[in-house]
């Protein structure tokens, strides 16, 4: 009986990792969409978004995932859509520079592990994300260097001061 | 007048006293009233559809605004023709006098008086055509200045409303202000 015991023991151990591999996701096949700010005229600050599916090849769904975007960490939102989540991240323009973002995204047991290392001020970087989507934002457009209105004005005070010298001309 | 009795006056004398009177024929009124209005209608259309002011809404304060500024925009054409024109007489004399000579060399009936009556004559439609356009270029350009400057710039911040009112008034107001200013 004992020996039946160790046994089944022995099974369970070897099972193991199977059993735990069921929360997470294997192989994650991603699909993703971004956005971002394109012109500060009428925005007050960048906004990035990502929209993203995934596929898991031992097909798990509904899992949770968060996202780590150079130091910052945020929750992934789940969509009506089964298996799409959607990140967004908004600041001031200077604060979300054009250039290339990784998104490194976790899982459950990942996140965990990455606030561990935060907490104990470790870096980060060694962790293994789940996967990583790498969004390129082109840059805001902050408008034209120089406004219409000042156009208009700058034309009427040059008629203007034609106007001016032709009359001092005819008043000398 | 010249002899004091003599209550006619003689047609040099008219054609004095008219070139130095303020008064403006009906044509160059006329003229003057029919730029008024068109300079002074402009501001709708630039508070129409860039301050995104509605037509029919306001259009009691556009009436009201653009009656009020072809009032004063009519009134710095006539002050600055004003003064343009002697200077422009002055300036003009010479050349026309000379141009007026050669024309009339050939006619030997006429007197030299005659010909010095036609002379004035010409020298004071030259002079009243010059100043009376050139005074609706000037002013025009100066009115538009002031009117950018200031509802673009002066009364950034105000409502729609507030900011036509202020800016037409002001630039219809400083635009007769500064034509009665004898300097250059």
């Amino acid at each position: 009986m004992a020996a039946t015991g160790k046994v089944l023991v022995v099974i369970g151990l070897f099972l193991l990792p199977v059993l735990t591999y069921g929360d997470t996701c294997l192989a994650p096949h991603v699909k993703s969409q971004t956005y971002s700010t394109p012109e500060a005229i009428v925005s007050t600050e960048t906004v990035l978004i990502v929209e993203f599916t995934v596929t898991c090849k031992n097909g798990l769904k509904n899992i949770n995932l968060y996202a780590d975007i150079g130091g910052r960490t945020l929750p992934a939102t789940k969509t009506s859509e089964a298996n799409k989540y959607q990140i967004s991240i908004t600041d001031e323009h200077k604060k979300l520079p054009s250039g290339s973002y990784n998104l490194r995204i976790f899982d459950e047991e990942g996140f965990a592990a990455l606030r561990k290392a935060q907490r104990s001020g470790e870096s980060t970087d060694s962790l293994k994300p789940l996967f990583t989507i790498t969004m390129s934002h082109p840059g805001i457009w902050s408008g034209p260097m120089v406004q219409s209105e000042f156009v208009a004005a700058m034309s009427a005070i040059v008629v203007w001061w034609l106007a001016y010298t032709a009359r001092s001309k005819l008043l000398a | 007048m010249a002899g004091g009795k003599q209550n006619k006056l003689s047609r040099e004398e008219e054609l004095l006293l008219q070139d130095f009177s303020r008064n403006v024929s009906t044509k160059s009124s006329a003229l003057f009233y029919g730029n008024a209005l068109i300079v002074s209608a402009i501001p709708m259309w630039l508070f129409w559809r860039i301050h995104q002011m509605d037509l029919y809404q306001s259009a009691i304060i556009f009436i009201i605004g653009t009656i009020v500024s072809t009032y004063f925009v009519a009134m710095a054409y006539r002050n600055v023709k004003f003064i343009l024109k002697h200077k422009i007489a002055l300036k003009r004399e010479d050349a026309v006098a000379k141009e007026m000579m050669k024309k009339l060399a050939d006619d030997k009936r006429m007197t030299k008086k005659e010909k010095d009556e036609r002379v004035l004559w010409k020298k004071n439609e030259v002079a009243d055509y010059e100043a009376t356009t050139f005074s609706i270029f000037y002013n025009n350009s100066l009115y538009l200045v002031l009117l950018i400057v200031a509802s673009f710039y002066i009364l950034k911040n105000f409502n729609p409303v507030l900011n036509y009112g202020c800016s037409v008034a002001s630039a219809a107001g400083l635009l007769a202000l500064f034509s009665t200013s004898s300097k250059a």
